[in-house]
């Protein structure tokens, strides 16, 4: 909880800055906008977070969302070159496509033991070319189909503005439900074991394969549904929509106290993860500084050139501070115990 | 007389959390001597060669070279003074040749390049110092263990070993390996290197050293010089402790109705099937050098690596076990013996490790049972007596002691049938060690069967009803107590006992 606590101040001490920095932060319009993009990432990076803890990584997720987008739009939409079934239709395909990849991917990496990074990367690219290939390289439009509206929609409103946008919703009910699921069922106990010792684990008895093949699914199914919202977000589907967007997923989950090296994090941390994640990019659009020289006002604004580098700069922060924190409770608790056993003598 | 020690370690001490691993020990050494280490499991041999060779500084006491105070800071300290340790376990990098292994981090290189020419014809003269034939450009992981051996002392000798340790060097070699390393022995000897050398095989000892010091839970209890080496002097330093605080009274003979039996099984990688039996409430001992197939041949009852053939039977009937949760679904459960890569998730609290392989079962299912999950291990704390401040504590945080008696909760808190103790007190100190006795002897009293590995003599004979003897992966016979002595088990397990056969099997 600690590290979650402390990447919670984090962003708090972030939003204060950026609203004291530009105004513009704190109105409704942007503050719905940064919540459904958060809410989005949220959904695809928790997904991934049930893989890391195991101690797997999934590099298929953005492909994933490419995917579902394109197949719902290939066989849903009105437009020219596209089916014109119904929308649930659409869905219900594309979202057992992603169900179908995970599982594969799954089996593959726990029944044949083939490492997590190569059989997601072959995957990623194998999804991503079959986006490819039913785009015919192109765009797909979403044309006048209702999931358009999924994005901007919602519940309560306030102006124009859906307070609770169908993102959001959804974000929400992913949460309760893997929360539940990593937190309060044995399944969820299993990640974490197998995260923190597969071998012990599997002296436990514990079914480690079904488990782990399970977060596979779990990844997929939930880049899935995100697909869905970037698909009505977006609108003209191409086949690069979602493009690098796993290894968002992976630094949403890491700033967020999730452990690459398996048994650690919390659906909390994912949340507060891609929260942080979609400030930073929200701020480097706002920030600016105002400033005066010979007399004259001056605004200094970042470009977003610098959107890569703040991020990557922050991800090093984020674990470097933790790092540094284990490093001294690690280092205070020899000292205790060497206390301890020295006055045992 | 000072002056001629290459080396003399005075009053080091070392502690760990809960555990003194040496106190005030003084240790010297002459050029050209072969000094043999003895010592139980745990005596504190390896610590004082870590802080030998420079892995691990003491917490008190002085080293001294030449009769030069010394102080190591890490292991590259300690090899420029000449002192190289070779592990038990060879440390060689499979996958490159002879060569490259004995230039492993000392490559000769010029401008950056390896100079690979140089550096085998370096090898070849150091090859043949130890008496090997092969060529250097040979791939160590096609080399037999004796001959990973000889390139240990190899690389030691192109560090200009000055003092050579070598842990338990014959403990994965065939009797003819071992002779050569002996002959290598002497002739470094001659050379003027000293050797340390860390055996259990009290023969090799008798044959080879020139002195012999004894340590005994971290305390030097004594030394003999060659021509004093008797077996019973050493055992009695070794041991030397009351053994009656140590292992529960033993009980009456008594016959006990066989509850598993082991037919034929064939464990992959063994030359041979194996069959025996098991009583309800025995504790059967399984004896054997390291590398004898007993800890196969448990993996393969608890269905870790299934058999290949044979029969198994619990209580008559029959099963196959194809994974652990088979076996644990009959009520086998296994301790195993690296606690720390497979029985424990070290990161997890002592609850959640207790209940890890029965939490499934804990009802309602719907939502996992912290309650029940902390109620169990907190019964389970309390009657091993796991010195903890609560349930919730890390298990990575526990002493080896603690941590082993958690291995045992979690299956004691699932009502056993057959348990199998792999190396139960390895890594255990002294307190713990018993209670963990008591706690076995309670166990079969209940009349929970189990089967126990251990590598240490006395645990055997002062634990078991039966004792199988493995060499080899075969197994070599099986002793009922009052006919087990120490010298016929050793007889059975280093093979010199072949009119034992007829015993049992």
């Amino acid at each position: 909880m600690r590290r979650e606590l402390g990447i919670f101040c984090a962003v708090v001490v972030m939003c204060g800055f950026l609203f004291w920095s530009n105004h513009d932060f704190g109105k409704a319009a942007n503050i719905l906008n940064v919540s459904r993009q958060a809410a989005m990432l949220g959904i695809f990076a928790i997904g991934s977070s049930f893989v890391i803890i195991t101690g797997g990584i999934d590099l298929s997720v953005g492909a994933i969302i490419g995917l579902t987008g394109v197949l719902i739009a290939k066989i849903s939409s009105p437009s020219v070159h596209c089916l014109n079934h119904p929308l649930w239709v659409g869905i219900s395909i594309a979202l057992a496509v992603a169900l179908l990849i995970g599982l594969i991917q799954g089996l593959l990496i726990s029944k044949l033991k083939l490492q997590p990074f190569i059989v997601t990367l072959a995957g990623m690219l194998l999804v991503r070319g079959t986006a490819q290939i039913i785009t015919h390289g192109g765009t797909l439009g979403l044309g006048t189909s209702p999931l358009i509206n999924l994005s901007t929609e919602g519940l309560f409103h306030y102006g124009y503005h859906a307070i609770l946008a169908y993102p959001v919703l959804m974000f929400i009910g992913v949460i309760i439900l893997s929360s539940y699921l990593l937190h309060g069922t044995v399944f969820g106990r299993y990640v974490f074991a197998i995260g923190g010792n597969r071998d012990a684990a599997e002296y436990s008895g514990i079914p480690v394969d079904r488990v782990e093949t399970l977060t596979y699914v779990i990844s997929a199914g939930l880049a899935g549904v995100a697909g869905i919202c970037y698909a009505s977000y977006i609108g003209q589907m191409t086949y690069n929509v979602g493009n690098g967007y796993e290894l968002n997923a992976i630094a949403a989950a890491v700033i967020g106290g999730v452990s690459l090296r398996g048994g650690e994090g919390s659906v909390l941390g994912a949340i507060i993860g891609s929260i942080m994640m979609e400030v930073i990019q929200n701020g480097i659009i706002l920030f600016k500084w105002v400033y005066h020289s010979a007399g004259h006002r001056e605004v200094f604004r970042l470009s977003s050139n610098w959107t890569y580098f703040i991020t990557g700069a922050v991800i090093l922060l984020a674990v470097l501070i933790d790092q540094l924190a284990n490093i001294l409770n690690k280092r205070k608790r020899l000292k205790r115990q060497a206390q301890i056993a020295a006055a045992k003598q | 007389m000072a002056e001629d020690y290459i080396l003399r370690m005075r009053g080091v001490t070392k502690r760990f959390p809960g555990v003194t691993a040496l106190e005030n020990v003084d240790l010297e050494l002459r050029s050209g001597e072969v000094l043999a280490l003895m010592g139980e499991n745990g005596a504190g041999k390896s610590t004082l060669m870590k802080i030998l060779g420079g892995a691990q500084p003491p917490d008190q006491g002085e080293l001294a070279i030449d009769g030069k105070v010394v102080e190591f800071r890490n292991v590259s300290d300690s090899r420029r003074h000449g002192i190289v340790l070779v592990h038990q376990e060879l440390m060689l990098a499979s996958n490159l040749d002879v060569a490259g292994n004995i230039f492993l981090g000392s490559e000769k290189s010029r401008w950056g390049l390896l100079n690979r020419r140089a550096m085998r014809s370096a090898s070849e003269s150091l090859l043949h110092r130890v008496g090997m034939s092969c060529s250097p450009s040979t791939l160590v992981g096609s080399l037999t263990p004796g001959q990973m051996q000889m390139v240990e002392i190899a690389k030691a000798l192109s560090h200009k070993a000055r003092i050579l340790i070598l842990d338990e060097p014959t403990s994965s070699l065939t009797l003819t390996e071992s002779e050569q390393l002996f002959k290598i022995i002497g002739d470094l000897k001659r050379d003027g290197i000293a050797i340390i050398y860390i055996s259990h095989r009290m023969e090799e000892v008798k044959r080879l050293a020139d002195r012999v010091i004894v340590l005994r839970d971290g305390k030097r209890v004594g030394e003999l010089e060659h021509d004093q080496i008797t077996q019973n002097k050493i055992v009695s330093m070794m041991v030397g402790r009351e053994l009656t605080n140590w292992y529960p009274p033993l009980r009456p003979k008594a016959d006990y109705p066989a509850i598993l039996q082991v037919k034929n099984l064939v464990v992959p990688g063994a030359p041979c099937a194996v069959s025996f039996e098991a009583g309800k409430g025995e504790i059967v001992g399984f004896a054997g050098l390291v590398g004898s197939g007993r800890t196969e041949l448990m993996q393969t009852i608890f269905g870790t690596t299934p058999p290949l053939g044979g029969t198994l039977s619990l209580e008559g009937q029959a099963f196959a076990p194809r994974r652990p949760r088979d076996a644990i679904n009959h009520g086998i459960y296994l301790a195993p013996e690296d606690r720390k890569h497979h029985g424990l998730v070290l990161p997890m609290s002592i609850a959640q490790n207790i209940s890890m392989p029965d939490i499934q079962n804990y009802k309602p299912r719907i939502w996992l049972q912290r309650g029940h999950e902390l109620a169990v291990a907190k019964k389970q704390l309390e009657s091993l007596r796991i010195k903890a401040p609560s349930v919730k504590y890390r298990v990575g945080s526990l002493s080896g002691g603690n941590q082993q008696k958690v291995v045992l909760g979690k299956w004691l808190a699932m009502r056993p049938k057959v348990l199998i103790l792999d190396e139960p007190t390895r890594g255990v100190d002294v307190g713990a060690k018993a209670e963990i006795y008591r706690e076995m002897m309670e166990l079969a009293q209940q009349g929970i069967t189990i089967l126990m590995v251990s590598s240490e003599m006395e645990e055997v004979l002062g634990m078991s009803d039966r004792i199988v003897v493995m060499r080899e992966r075969r197994l070599e016979g099986i002793l009922p107590r009052d006919q087990a002595t120490q010298e016929r088990i050793a007889a059975l397990m280093t093979g010199a006992g072949k009119i034992d056969k007829s015993i049992g099997v």
